[in-house]
């Protein structure tokens, strides 16, 4: 892999592709909040403060969107993993020298 | 006439004679000189480019930023492959030959002590990405309308999540034993965040960023024992740079 | 002070002295290391001796690439790259 960084550069001059940094930008936020909800719906289920009723609305919902984000991903011509936002945590856990 | 500044690279360990070095930071002349019984690897700059407010603008151009720091390091490597040294740290920039002789004067003992720890070894960098995992089955087509549906579909994330995160538990752990191992081949250790996928330039996430500092000579030996452990950990990535001169050393101990 | 004449060097396998040396191209040493590597190196915090013009590097925002910047540019690599 050679030079990611330079090419973020070349591409700030080529304004499609801004076009579509503000799509994967926005995206990127929805898909965010997108996941916060899930983990959160999931976690009241787990807990077992939701009914199944509750619970398969709630699945409903949220699969919907999750179908939502493949068709708004595709309009843009970005691919889900583009907007994950797993920064790979496991720095911390390794120890400091 | 310009403002001059003095823009410092390295201090080496170096007797006198003739040295060959490439071209420092805007095309200047580097030049060696003894101050504080140290050799200064230093050149000559313009302070309207390199003086504090300058610098506080050019280091946020990355432009600017890869084109110094790449003649920094072109500088600091020629120099490493020449004689031992201990790099300043980027951006060590000096109103004078006065003034630095003076700051080096003053810290001579501590910077002889920090040169000699590192006694001409070179470092060498590490990094661990996890491999990718192979996805489960697709998600499957559109059938919101099926009863159970969500709940199915809660299910699923849920087995998703918890898979996810105990393959990176184990990644870690795997990455922290690679660690470990190449460690005990290494006179010092030093450990960076690992870079974010987007300035990593891949997606698998980085699971250890490491530099070790080796003895003269063990670069080979590092070599084999880091494909070694790349083939004892089929889950992981290994990326072996090097030599690079010992900027993770040259600091302060704590 | 004394001053140790540095000549600039001729080639990559540092040959003979006495010889007018060519000026090197940007790329020498032949192995281009990454950027993001070398910034990890560089921009740490270990200091050696502070310079009359003490930056410390964590007080200014350095590699300010806007996330929108850094977003476009992923996309046209994935694209570049044939995804």
């Amino acid at each position: 892999m050679t030079h990611p960084i330079r090419r973020r550069l070349d591409a700030g001059d080529d304004p499609q592709a801004a076009e579509r940094g503000l799509a994967s930008l926005v995206l990127t936020i929805v898909e965010l909040l997108r996941e916060l909800m899930e983990r959160q719906a999931l976690r009241r289920v787990e807990e077992g403060t939701v009914t199944d009723e509750q619970a398969e609305r709630l699945g409903c919902t949220l699969m919907r969107l999750d179908e939502r984000m493949n068709e708004l991903v595709e309009e843009f011509g970005l691919e889900r993993e583009d907007l994950n936002l797993d920064l790979g945590p496991l720095g911390t856990l390794l120890p400091k020298e | 006439m310009t403002h001059e500044g003095v823009w410092v690279y390295a201090i080496a360990d170096h007797a006198g004679g003739d040295v060959f070095l490439p071209a420092g930071v805007a095309g200047t002349l580097v030049r060696a000189m003894t101050a504080g019984g140290l050799t200064v690897l230093a050149s000559n700059v313009d302070l309207a480019e390199f003086g504090e407010a300058a610098l506080r603008r050019n280091l946020e151009n990355l432009a600017w930023l890869e084109e110094v720091a790449r003649a920094h390091h072109d500088v600091v490597h020629a120099a490493a492959g020449l004689f031992p040294v201990l790099p300043a740290r980027f951006a060590t920039v000096y109103h004078g030959d006065a003034s630095m002789a003076a700051a080096f004067a003053e810290r001579g003992d501590q910077l002889r002590g920090a040169l000699a720890r590192v006694g001409g070894r070179m470092e060498w960098g590490v990094k661990v990405y996890a491999l990718p995992i192979e996805r489960g089955a697709e998600q499957v087509a559109t059938r919101s309308a099926e009863p159970g549906a969500g709940m199915a579909y809660l299910k699923r994330r849920q087995s998703e999540i918890s898979a996810k995160r105990q393959s990176s538990r184990t990644a870690v752990a795997s990455a922290r034993e690679v660690h470990v191992g190449l460690s005990g081949h290494a006179a010092s250790t030093r450990l960076y965040p690992p870079q974010a996928p987007a300035l990593s330039g891949t997606k698998d996430p980085m699971l250890l960023n490491a530099a070790y500092l080796l003895d003269a000579g063990g670069a080979a030996r590092f070599a084999s024992v880091v494909a070694e452990a790349a083939a004892a950990h089929p889950d992981l990535r290994l990326d072996l740079t090097g030599p690079w001169p010992p900027y993770s050393f040259a600091g302060q101990e704590a | 002070m004394a001053a140790v004449l540095v000549r600039r060097a001729g080639s990559l396998t540092g040959a003979a002295r006495g010889r007018v040396p060519a000026e090197l191209p940007r790329d020498f040493p032949a192995e281009r290391v990454a950027l993001v590597d070398l910034l990890d190196r560089v921009l740490a915090e270990g200091v050696v001796v502070t310079g009359e013009i003490t930056l410390s590097i964590a007080d200014v925002d350095l590699v300010t690439v806007s996330l929108r910047a850094l977003l476009a540019s992923v996309s046209t690599l994935n694209r570049q790259e044939g995804r």
